[in-house]
């Protein structure tokens, strides 16, 4: 690793001294971390795909926070909206809505100063660009919701990058769940055209009964480079549903990693990824069963463009006491000509004996016969296309219960393809 | 309404079709008859515009239109339907929205508004009902899980929807029991019209018996080598195709 950027980075950290009581000590230990490992290279086995080189290059520097952002509509109703800019708490872009009355809100930096013990709570990752989330997290929102709450729409969390070239943000998310209550929370990310760097983490625990619904929007800027993760831990007859978009960004990546650690917990990680020419998109998840009678299932649906790209890395792990685990994995990918790229790589790792698990993985470009079928009803080749990939992604989109947003999230699709209708949209 | 003059045309470099002539006026029901490979199926996905199909020779008019220079969709909007020897099934589209898309397409195409969501679901019942379909086909993905004669009774439903002026059927009968034929049948009569003209390609000689045709054709080798009124097909199912050539 670099020595330049080792430097840079650890005064990056230093300056953040003090800014959020109780951390500095994980701030430290997670520099140190980064500065052993570095960040991943495409020889790092779990980076294969991804291409790092940008990383490697110059320091990304902190952005930061401006006088104001453009915050894009909500995708449908919410309960409430958090607007970051820059990787900073926006209030006044941000709108409560009436959950603060049921729910525990708090900025990261005041999580610790009466809870120390908290920072032990904070996952710092074992990779270079986790670990230095850790070491440069600035804001975050914590999230509690106490047993038995069920909050009915949306919470919205909208991070705003305009920062200028090289700018980086490192968030931070904390979502606690009490027994059996139950939340949606929609993660957007959006920005201007430089090539700054969003690096956000979510961790969650996820107690008894409880139910988190997490949708990722990833609408970064052209330039930009985008890495997300989310941990989330799963207690008994609890449930995650994740469903991550990436529309955006030169180049994205989000890892899912689950653990489910008591009985009847159920981890759902789907996601659509549409890669434009240049773009990369990789998807990783990292699901373990611990114990027994857990299920997990994965279904991602993605679209490579002329010298797009799309990967998925699907890890699912079985203990060897995690006996009747059901855990299913689909990937397929569409590819619209010879330089598109998908990669599929599932990874089952099982030790126990009485398991029900299964991974396909299909890459394929759209279907010639049905597009003449639906052109030979009438529909032009431009809505034949959209309907078959709006086809194609509607079962990965399938767990977000909110119809408006699963709306906005197909119209989304629906324009990237009409935006492709001159290149691809001619019958043949 | 359909004019066809020394139609040659390709399917990667073999050609199949190899000079038809053909003229369907409205009112008409013409029916086409011949062995596998003679170029039938061909004939009917050249019309209908499909691509891998390479026209190398010859003119299709539609109702005076050059109809090689459109797009298949647009054929459709001027009034030509396909039914196919094998549909196709498309998963994660559902029937209903499907046949929606279609019409509101075809309305498009011919400057019409979109018909309204209440007024469609009025149609594609009624249609349905009249062809036997059972209304949670109507909810299904497109053509999967169905039978053969749903299938084929799914196209007749598309037909119905679309009204259009030239059907053309390609063994439309094949794989159908009895009373899946008579259904197709009475949904084909349906369509036959004074200002309609069904052109219908088939092996056997079962459908005409319900959809009894003005002119039947012998086709072999990618040519059209005889033609004739309906005792030709009764002759065809007796003497075979190479006594009647």
């Amino acid at each position: 690793m670099n020595e330049q950027l080792i430097a840079a980075y650890s005064s990056q950290a230093d300056g953040l001294e003090g800014t959020i009581p109780g951390v500095d000590g994980l701030r430290k230990m997670a520099l140190n971390g980064f500065e052993e490992q570095g960040f991943p290279t495409s020889k790092t086995e779990e980076w294969r795909y991804s291409d790092m080189r940008r990383f490697h290059k110059q320091p990304f520097e902190l952005a930061n926070k401006p006088e104001t952002a453009d915050v894009p509509e909500a995708l449908g109703e919410t309960a409430a909206r958090f607007v970051f800019v820059n990787g900073r708490y926006d209030e006044e872009a941000s709108d409560l809505g009436d959950v603060w009355q049921a729910i525990s809100i708090r900025p990261l930096a005041n999580h610790f100063m009466s809870n120390e013990y908290r920072v032990d709570e904070i996952i710092r990752g074992t990779d270079g660009v986790s670990l230095l989330n850790t070491a440069l997290m600035r804001d975050g929102l914590v999230l509690s919701i106490p047993a038995g709450i069920e909050i009915d729409e949306p919470i919205e969390i909208v991070h705003v990058m305009k920062g200028g070239e090289n700018a980086a943000a490192h968030v931070r998310h904390v979502i606690e769940m009490g027994e059996y209550a139950s939340v949606t929370v929609i993660e957007r990310f959006v920005g201007d055209d430089s090539n700054y760097w969003t690096n956000s983490v979510l961790q969650a625990r996820v107690t008894e009964g409880a139910k988190l619904r997490h949708v990722r929007v990833q609408e970064e800027g052209p330039n930009a480079t985008h890495t997300g993760k989310a941990y989330v831990n799963l207690g008994g007859g609890s449930e995650y549903l994740c469903t991550s978009v990436a529309l955006g960004a030169n180049m994205s990546r989000f890892d899912a990693i689950a653990r489910v650690l008591e009985e009847g917990a159920n981890a759902v990680v789907n996601g659509v990824a549409l890669a434009a020419t240049g773009q990369s998109h990789d998807m990783h998840t990292d699901i373990s069963h611990i114990v027994p009678h857990s299920n997990s299932d994965q279904v991602f649906r993605t679209v490579a463009d002329a010298r797009g790209k799309t990967s998925f890395q699907g890890k699912v792990t079985v203990a060897q006491d995690a006996q009747r685990t059901l855990a299913d994995q689909s990937f397929k990918a569409l590819v619209f000509d010879k330089t598109a790229e998908a990669n599929a790589k599932p990874e089952l790792e099982i030790h126990a004996d009485d398991v029900k698990c299964s991974h396909g993985a299909t890459i394929g470009q759209l279907d010639d016969k049905a597009i003449f079928y639906l052109t030979s009803r009438g529909i032009d080749p431009v809505t034949a296309r959209q309907m078959l990939v709006a086809a194609f992604t509607a079962e990965a989109l399938e767990k977000i219960e909110f119809d408006d947003v699963k709306q906005a999230l197909m119209g989304r699709i629906a324009t990237w393809m009409l935006d492709r209708a001159d290149r691809v949209g001619t019958a043949g | 309404m359909l004019k066809i003059k020394d139609l040659h045309a390709s399917v990667d470099g073999t050609e199949i079709l190899k000079g038809v002539n053909l003229e369907v006026k409205a009112g008409e029901v013409h029916a086409i008859m011949g062995l596998n490979g003679a170029g039938k199926s061909t004939l009917a996905n050249t019309i209908a515009g499909r691509d891998d199909y390479e026209v190398t020779q010859g003119t299709v008019e539609f109702e005076g239109k050059n109809l090689l220079d459109l797009e298949p969709h647009e054929r459709v909007g001027e009034g030509l339907f396909l039914g196919f020897q094998y549909p196709v099934e498309i998963p994660g589209v559902s029937n209903l929205n499907f046949m929606r898309t279609a019409l509101n397409s075809v309305r498009k195409y011919r400057g019409m508004d979109d018909m309204s969501a209440a007024e469609f679901m009025k149609l594609i019942r009624k249609k349905a009902s009249d062809l036997g379909m059972a209304p949670d086909m109507l909810k299904r993905f497109v053509n999967v899980g169905f039978s053969g004669g749903e299938k084929k009774r799914n196209e007749m439903v598309q037909m119905a929807v679309l009204d259009p002026k030239l059907a053309i059927l390609d063994e439309t009968d094949s794989g159908l029991d009895i009373d899946a034929l008579k259904t197709v049948a009475a949904g084909i009569n349906v369509q036959r019209r004074d200002d309609t003209a069904i052109l219908l390609i088939t092996h056997y000689q079962r459908l005409l018996d319900y959809v009894e045709p003005d002119v039947v054709h012998v086709m072999i080798d990618g040519k059209i080598i005889k033609s004739g009124g309906k005792e030709l097909a009764v002759e065809l199912e007796e003497k075979g195709y190479a006594d009647v050539a």
